[in-house]
């Protein structure tokens, strides 16, 4: 059955799209914006195309009023993403980003929950002699955010598989396929000539609308799902018989986001359709999994948009027709898989090669000096050995990666002299196991803190855990602002997702390989009624739990939710 | 009437602000009715011969406006007599002079008006003499003020010690000046003429006698306009006062307040009796008041110091001191003897702010852009005085205050183009024109270039500009900021970036307006100097800007 894709009238199209057509290959008035003295701002317009750059307008939330009253506008700064596919960087460009986040941006570096970094609180006047900079680093922030496909991640840690730097590769060329043709970036960042012929821009894939909405892609290496598969618009699983990669077992429509009081739209894990087999073929799956959402997608309604949308819409079994139609073959059978962790290797460890690996704990992502460990200075001075490389995690943390047996000592001498490893080691199993995402003040979308308030939050609940003799439980703890879960709440086992300022709903059942989502358990809750929550459902699960059951599954068998 | 005869009585007319023209106009009426003859031009043809040049420094315009009269009453004695601003004055021209009669102000601690200072820097020269000049000097100032009529005495002394004979003595007039400037002006025309001078009413206004009016005013609003991390604090204060009455360009004046601490101790120290009343210039106030809202106690300037030291008879150091320091280091002998010495203090120098409201937009409210003086040294830690005093008021705090008129820096016509040059609290009386233009829907186009140290923190009124950019009150606004990069930006820079424009709005008639530091004021002279010279109309440079002065198109008020 072949669906004529919707051509929709002008009157249908959300403003965003609008906006992308008329932006000239997403110029728009960018230039004259960055050349405007009088605000720190850009135009509404502009704002949703520098996304496509790698970049968010946002301003301080917090300090709106104070600056209102002063007459100031309110407090406009940029953060800017990188692209760094399967989050790799080597030691001479973390020292690079290390500097121009000091000399440009809050000076701390925040490492995503997918895999790259990005730096907070540039004025616009820094905006470009940072992305210059960072050009210098062969660093790049094109098609970090936007209606487009973002940062591939892949399984982080060497040690997953003998076969880890062909899939981590993999990454690379999924990331080259779906980027945009568009000169934009250059001419407006890095000053090239304006191009002469537009065809030179000609976009088969994005054409002049891009996709309806973000658009993430992650590459998993069972059996730890580190890289939450599911969450992802596209997954592709790594089958790997005999020490070779067969192919990839293709997941679709996983998405985290919803809207608080729009029963229509929905967190939903990644359906998997089939398995596909030979580089060709399976980034001609990938290629043509993207157009379709191109063509589907809903250019209406921003909200109803990602390709979950598109997949429950069509259905599953259209999608993999037309999937068919587009590339020219018909996707395998699945193949088996098994999936029973998702989580960072901290600490030292081996991979096949024999190359040594570190991995700190890094609260919420934040590499920067604070009372407890001064992990920017730590690693910065371990950058400047260049006896490494950098791998970022798609839980928020990074990893001393690929060093030689005969460098691990001078690594770990400055590692014991910041007190890396015995700070890493003192931290608690559910603070290891937790993320939250930026939410307040930078974050438009927020209702309620996250990264700055959950450091607090775990040290009320370390205490319950300790009560029950539960601290030795690896349970599955995130936080996001709002229902839109960019730290993946909705895959937790315990999961809070902020509903207003110091409220949150605790969704419980989660399972702890991220095949399941939670559920609301109750809704609005402040700190008090969490700990109270906590407390019931630790003394239970502490008495009644079988052996080897986790948390989540816990929660689910005694019908919490 | 011949058309010079016309002209000047345009002029005249002109120069007189709608009361005085009122008052004029009623003056002439009553001439007419009571038959009295009038003063006849050919009747009187006494001083013919004589030449004369008046000179005028002014601030404020008032001693604009006093040597605009005295030369019409001059000219109907049938004296000739050239009118000149002391900035346009050709310094060549002293020793050839015959009768030169200077109409002078004073400034803040006894300096001349900034219109003046060439001027008043060469007669201080010393080394040549005026042996012809015959000369006379009204001296405007204010009592309030430490140094009174300062400058009028310096140049009074200056050219009799350079030669010259004084016809007159000097006339000083305090900020009612009316009274004694027509006497004065009716002694000059009898010693020119040699008779006796028709005694013309003086000079009237319906101001009261007793000087300047002092509002009470309450604090409205309060806040400081820089944002957290600004190395500057610049406080926005709004003051609600119902009958208050000004002009943009005009600024606010007052007197700050000595601690309350450093009076009472001064009081305990000596011994004085703080109920006991002194006349001061003119008014009664009990000691505590003279203590704490007349006298400065806080820094004694040097020539007060040796005042004390002759009164104590005691050796001091010639530096600025606080008087509770001197009272301490080197007591008086009792309560009386401090009397005494109370009388010789100097009265608090009042600050000016420049008013950075519109009556028109906002009826009962005067605004101020204060920058609080954060500068270490003893001297500016004075000026630290009312700054702080200002920036430290709250809410429902009470601001005594008066009105410092300047119709040297006012609006054009509604349709007249204006450029307006206010870095920094520069930016206050241009907050009132654009303001008052906003209120009268005028015409022409208004041009800011406004600059501080850093964007984030520092662009004062940022969010009113944006919104008057929006609604097109402010066709332009070009801002530096000089901090926010490796080279420094100014104001200067950016008119020389806008070069082409900034000529033609001149050339089409723009007024140019310069307000804030005196620095600045010179750096971007020289820079509009240079884009006269540069901008290939073949224009001469000091020439077009001086004939914009003239013209009353090129205006400034600097600190």
């Amino acid at each position: 059955m072949f669906i004529e894709p919707l051509l929709m009238s002008d009157a249908h199209l959300s403003h965003i799209e609008k906006v992308k057509q008329a932006s000239d290959a997403l110029r728009g008035s960018i230039s004259e914006g960055l050349a405007d003295e009088i605000t720190g701002s850009i135009s509404e317009d502009d704002k949703a195309l520098v996304k496509f750059h790698g970049m968010y307008l946002q301003d301080d939330r917090d300090r709106r009023e104070e600056r209102a009253e002063k007459k100031l506008e309110r407090l406009y700064s940029f953060m800017i993403r990188l692209r760094l596919p399967g989050g790799f960087l080597t030691a001479d460009q973390w020292l690079a980003t290390q500097n121009i986040a000091g000399e440009h941006a809050t000076g701390v570096i925040k490492i995503t929950t997918r895999q790259t970094v990005q730096l907070h609180g540039l004025y616009k006047s820094h905006v470009k002699p940072t992305i210059q900079a960072f050009n210098q680093a062969s660093l790049y922030s094109l098609a970090t955010c936007g209606d487009i496909n973002r940062n591939v991640i892949a399984a982080a840690h060497p040690r997953q598989s003998p076969i880890h730097q062909e899939i981590h590769d993999f990454s690379y060329k999924i990331d080259q396929l779906l980027l945009p043709k568009t000169k934009a970036y250059y001419e407006i960042w890095l000053d090239d000539e304006k191009i002469a012929d537009k065809k030179d821009e000609e976009d088969p894939l994005y054409q002049d609308r891009y996709l309806p909405r973000k658009f993430k892609i992650a590459i998993a290496i069972p059996p730890n799902n580190d890289v939450d598969v599911f969450g992802n618009d596209l997954g592709l699983i790594a089958v790997i018989e005999k020490g070779k990669l067969q192919g990839y077992n293709i997941s679709i429509g996983g998405g985290l986001s919803s809207t608080h009081g729009n029963p229509a739209t929905y967190p939903r894990l990644g359906t998997v359709i089939g398995f596909v087999s030979g580089e060709e073929n399976i980034l001609k799956t990938i290629y043509e999994v993207v157009t379709i959402q191109r063509d589907y997608g809903n250019r209406s309604d921003r909200s109803l948009a990602r390709l979950k949308y598109t997949v429950d819409k069509m259905g599953v079994d259209w999608f993999k027709t037309e999937i068919a139609r587009r590339t020219g073959f018909v996707l395998e059978k699945e193949r088996p898989f098994l999936f029973t962790e998702r989580k960072d290797y901290y600490g030292w460890f081996q991979n096949s090669d024999s190359l040594w690996y570190y991995t700190p704990f890094i609260e919420n992502g934040r590499v920067t000096d604070d009372e407890k460990v001064a992990m920017k200075t730590a690693l910065y001075e371990i950058a400047e050995t260049r006896k490494l490389n950098f791998r970022f995690t798609a839980n928020q943390n990074v990893i001393l990666a690929d060093i030689q047996s005969e460098d691990k000592a001078a690594i770990e001498k400055i590692l014991q002299k910041y007190n890396i490893e015995a700070y890493t080691q003192s931290i608690s199993s559910i603070r290891r196991n937790s993320m939250a995402c930026v939410a307040l003040s930078t974050c438009p979308l927020a209702f309620a803190e996250a990264q700055r308030y959950l450091p607090s939050l775990l040290s009320k609940i370390e205490p319950l855990l300790d009560k029950y003799h539960l601290q030795q439980e690896d349970i599955i703890l995130r936080m996001t602002g709002c229902p839109n879960g960019c730290a993946r709440s909705y895959i937790a086992e315990i999961g809070f997702i902020g509903t207003s300022l110091g409220k949150y709903n605790l969704q419980l059942g989660g399972d702890h390989a991220g095949m399941r989502l939670n559920k609301v358990f109750k809704e609005s809750l402040d700190e008090d009624a969490i700990l109270q929550e906590l407390d019931v459902l630790f003394a239970a699960f502490a008495k009644e739990k079988k052996a080897g059951e986790s948390l989540g599954d816990f929660a689910l068998r005694k019908q919490w939710v | 009437m011949n058309p010079e005869k016309k002209k000047q009585i345009r002029d005249f007319i002109d120069s007189l602000d709608k009361q005085e023209q009122i008052w004029a106009n009623g003056y002439l009426e009553g001439l007419l009715q009571e038959g009295s003859p009038m003063p006849n031009l050919p009747a009187k043809p006494l001083g013919e011969n004589k030449k004369i040049t008046i000179a005028y420094g002014t601030e404020s315009g008032n001693s604009k406006k006093i040597a605009n009269l005295f030369a019409s009453r001059a000219k109907q004695e049938g004296i000739h007599a050239k009118l000149v601003s002391l900035d346009q004055y050709r310094l060549a021209d002293l020793p050839k002079e015959e009768y030169f009669l200077t109409v002078i102000s004073t400034q803040g601690e006894g300096e001349p008006p900034a219109s003046a200072k060439k001027f008043y820097d060469h007669i201080h020269q010393n080394g040549f003499k005026l042996p012809k000049l015959k000369y006379g000097v009204l001296a405007l100032g204010d009592t309030s003020y430490p140094m009174f009529c300062k400058a009028g005495e310096d140049v009074d002394h200056q050219l009799g010690h350079l030669g010259g004979e004084r016809i007159v003595d000097i006339q000083r007039c305090d900020v009612d000046f009316e009274q004694e400037a027509s006497t004065w002006m009716n002694d000059v025309l009898q010693k020119l003429s040699g008779s006796k001078v028709d005694n013309l009413a003086p000079v009237k206004t319906t101001k009261k006698p007793g000087g300047k009016k002092i509002y009470q005013g309450e604090i409205l609003t309060n806040i400081n306009l820089n944002d957290r991390g600004s190395s500057k604090q610049t406080h926005h204060i709004e003051i609600g006062c119902e009958e208050v009455f000004y002009k943009p360009g005009d600024s606010l004046g007052l007197v700050p307040f000595n601690p309350t601490v450093t009076v009472e101790d001064i009081i305990a120290l000596t011994g004085i009796d703080q109920e006991r009343t002194f006349v001061h210039r003119n008014d009664t106030y009990t000691a505590y008041e003279l203590l704490h809202k007349k006298l400065n106690i806080v820094y004694l300037p040097e020539r007060v110091v040796a005042k004390y030291a002759v009164h104590v008879e005691q050796e001091i150091p010639a530096v600025k001191t606080g008087l509770l320091d001197l009272l301490k280091k080197y007591p008086v002998k009792d309560a009386a003897h401090f009397e005494v010495f109370l009388q010789q203090l100097e009265p608090t120098t009042p600050r000016l702010y420049s008013i950075a409201s519109s009556l028109e937009s906002l009826d009962g409210e005067v605004h101020l852009t204060v920058a609080k003086d954060a500068y270490t040294l003893e001297e500016e830690l004075k000026y630290g005085l009312c700054s702080d005093h200002l920036c430290s008021l709250k809410a429902g705090d009470k601001i005594e205050f008066y009105i410092h008129h300047n119709d040297q820096f006012r609006l054009p016509q509604d349709d007249q183009d204006v450029i307006m040059i206010g870095p920094g609290t520069g930016i206050a009386p241009f907050r009132a024109f654009l303001s008052e233009r906003e209120s009268a829907g005028a015409a022409g186009r208004n041009w800011l270039f406004y600059g501080d140290q850093h964007f984030t923190t520092d662009f004062l009124y940022q969010t009113e500009l944006q919104q008057w950019l929006e609604s097109g009150v402010l066709s332009m606004l070009d801002v530096a900021f000089s901090r926010d990069q490796a080279e420094k930006i100014y104001v200067q820079h950016k008119i020389k970036s806008r070069a082409n424009e900034f000529i033609q709005w001149l050339q089409n008639g723009a007024f140019l307006y310069v307000c804030g530091a005196k620095k600045m004021s010179e750096d971007v002279e020289k820079t509009i100097l240079d884009l006269i010279e540069k901008s290939g109309a073949g224009l001469n440079p000091t020439a077009y800007l001086d004939e914009l002065k003239s013209n009353g198109r090129y205006l400034k008020d600097v600190y």
